[in-house]
């Protein structure tokens, strides 16, 4: 008979290499009713620990650092300073589909998490019309975030000393995004998108346990950090190509995705999959992606000490010259007798940090020798093109997916 | 204000298609029925052969899901008004014979089956959608063309079919 | 700058609707009514993936449109 539920469940096991171990479990639910509407309930829980780089510049020597939320490491002498972290997540999302018609589609989605530091509530919309006998279809969709920040021990004030006076209460930062789609059957075997969003955010952007090294200019060794300071409004945008493509007997899926926003930031990633059918019941899928950012304008490895500060800084590599490339196989597989299908996924990250040009605050480039020296010091220095503050990355993702 | 046109443009472009919804019936003037003559299960099936009895010609395909969901209510027809002179004809579009069969042995059809993998009798009936149905008279016009199915409709199309049975 | 990105953002578009104009009648959606003819065929790989990058990169987006399917009904 047709059937009335479907429930997908997924385990993650992350780990990254000296720094963050992350275990997830995901599971969701839908009930499905007649003529396609559908209500879906969803839950994530998130447990990560380990450590995250602070910012701060590796040196030459043991050094102990204090991050802005307060806690204290001791980092040898090359590695990149680091502060140990735990936390929990957990979401929980919404949704309902209704089709209104033949043609068209509509989704309306809410959803709700809550972490140590972090509280997130939003709400989305997004409608599809088929067009032209079903050749094209039209998306159109937006969706709404009201978040708040409450780091542990209260907020450090931005580009200040990190031993300084901390405000308490929460900070509240807001998301309205919008996205625009459209999908062209291009023939039997071929399906292609092109998918443009927006995003606006306001509020507070800031990472609150990030800092940044003050360096001397003489000796080239940081000496003090400061907090790191992001403005308060951020547009983004980006637009995304996507091909499906039937071969003789595999999938091809193909994805390129531009990203740019008023920070400054750019970016461009390329992922493809192939889909083998290996027998009736079972299936490989490599997986290969590529991804390079261009810094923000205000990213900085680290700053000179004794001249003012600039308006805004930030030394968080997620903001900087960053490259990512993953490579990885989902295998999926069917038990005979039993329904449902498994997919079991491992991958491998890579993501390093380019760039002998720091962004040109007014006095980066004042030691910039020291400030590179100290930067390659840090991570597996390759000669060349530098790679400091390289992580690698290592996943396995079971799903169960199964209707009934 | 450039983005609030764009923003109105775009959900006329939504709202347009819902709006404009074509009926599900054919016009006053009744067509003839393209005449077919199709390999079925056992022998040749031709539309001609039927004359004088109200034919149903289904086009379905085995990945096609609403086509799961009309077989047992078209079996339900066949069993209600076989003997009253109603002649049931699912044409199957596959591209691949066992894709057919292995629906078949799934979900099995107390009525006619017919093959026809190229697609010419579906492009001579000018089939819209997954499935399609037509409601052909005794003398081979075409009283009523339905496109999709889902069993909310069911009845009505049911009820249509008893009135155009020969009496 | 924007007006080029936005001008990148519809030659794809262009290209999404000049190129490929093979017929494709209603009976010829057998390949595309799979489920793994999807821009996401595995959803709950995607939305994993979609945390780990967005807490690990500078970029978001990239949510997809929906599209193909078997066109039933």
């Amino acid at each position: 008979m047709t059937p009335r539920w479907q429930l997908e469940t997924t385990g993650l096991i992350y780990g990254e290499e000296s720094r963050a171990t992350v275990v997830e479990p995901v599971g969701r639910l839908t009930r499905l009713f007649e003529n396609g509407r559908a209500l879906s309930l969803g839950l994530t829980l998130d447990a990560i620990t380990g450590a995250s780089p602070t910012g701060a510049l590796p040196t030459g020597q043991v050094v102990t650092t204090t991050s802005a939320s307060g806690h204290t490491t001791t980092s040898s002498a090359d590695a990149t300073p680091t502060h140990p972290f735990q936390d929990f997540r957990g979401a929980v999302d919404l949704g309902w589909e209704e089709p209104l018609g033949t043609l068209v589609n509509a989704t309306t989605s809410a959803h709700y998490s809550q972490e140590k530091d972090y509280a997130s509530l939003g709400g989305g919309l997004k409608t599809s019309v088929d067009l032209l006998n079903r050749r094209f279809t039209l998306t159109v969709g937006g969706g709404v975030n009201r978040d708040r920040v409450f780091p542990v021990g209260g907020t450090a004030q931005g580009l200040a000393s990190d031993t300084a006076a901390r405000i308490p209460g929460d900070n509240p930062k807001q998301v309205v995004t919008g996205l625009v789609g459209l999908s062209h059957v291009m023939s039997r075997r071929w399906l292609m998108g092109v998918t443009a969003s927006q995003a606006r955010e306001t509020g507070y952007l800031t990472d609150p346990y990030k800092v940044i090294s003050l360096v001397d200019p003489v000796t080239q060794l940081p000496v003090a950090q400061v907090t790191e300071k992001r403005p308060s409004e951020r547009k983004r945008a980006d637009v995304l190509g996507s091909s499906v493509y039937h071969l003789e007997h595999d999938i091809l899926y193909v994805n390129y995705r531009y990203y740019w926003d008023d920070w400054g930031v750019r970016s461009h990633t390329v992922d493809v999959k192939v889909r083998h059918d290996l027998s009736e019941t079972s299936w490989l899928q490599p997986h290969v992606r590529l991804y390079g950012q261009s810094p923000a304008q205000f990213y900085v490895f680290g700053l000179t000490h004794g001249p003012p500060l600039p308006e805004f800084a930030s030394a968080d590599e997620r903001l900087g010259p960053l490259r990512t490339a993953t490579v990885g196989a989902t295998y999926g597989f069917h038990v005979p007798g039993s329904p449902g299908e498994f997919t079991v996924r491992g991958e491998y990250i890579l993501q390093w940090l380019v760039g002998q040009s720091a962004p040109q605050a007014a006095n980066t480039t004042v030691g910039g020798n020291g400030l590179r020296g100290a930067a390659q010091a840090a991570g597996d220095d390759q000669g060349g093109g530098g790679r400091p503050f390289g992580t690698n990355i290592g996943s396995l993702l079971i799903g169960y997916t199964v209707a009934f | 204000m450039r983005t609030r046109r764009t923003l109105i443009l775009l959900m006329a472009l939504i709202a347009a298609p819902v709006l404009a919804k074509a009926p599900a019936n054919a016009a006053k003037t009744l067509p003839d029925a393209p005449a077919f003559t199709l390999t079925g299960l056992k022998g040749d099936v031709a539309l001609d052969a039927l004359k004088g009895k109200t034919v149903l010609v289904d086009f379905w395909a085995s990945w096609c899901g609403p086509c799961r969901q009309s077989f047992p209510w078209m079996n339900d027809l066949q069993k209600r008004y076989g003997g009253k002179g109603l002649a049931i004809v699912a044409v199957n579009l596959d591209k691949d014979r066992e894709f057919a069969d292995e629906f078949l042995a799934e979900v099995p059809a107390s009525f006619t089956v017919a093959f026809d993998p190229s697609g010419k009798t579906a492009e001579r009936y000018k089939v819209k959608a997954m499935p399609s149905t037509f409601l052909i008279s005794p003398d081979g016009k075409v009283l009523a063309r339905h496109a999709g199915f889902d069993t909310k409709h069911a009845p009505e199309f049911e009820a249509q079919i008893a009135e155009a049975l020969p009496r | 700058m924007n007006t080029r990105r936005w001008l990148l953002a519809a030659l794809l578009l262009a290209g999404l609707g000049i190129s490929g104009c093979a017929t494709v009648h209603p009976w010829d959606r057998d390949l595309l009514a799979k489920k793994s003819m999807r821009f996401v065929p595995l959803p709950h790989e995607t939305a994993v993936d979609d945390h780990i990058y967005f807490s690990k990169e500078g970029s978001t987006g990239g949510m997809d449109a929906a599209g193909g399917g078997c066109g039933c009904n």
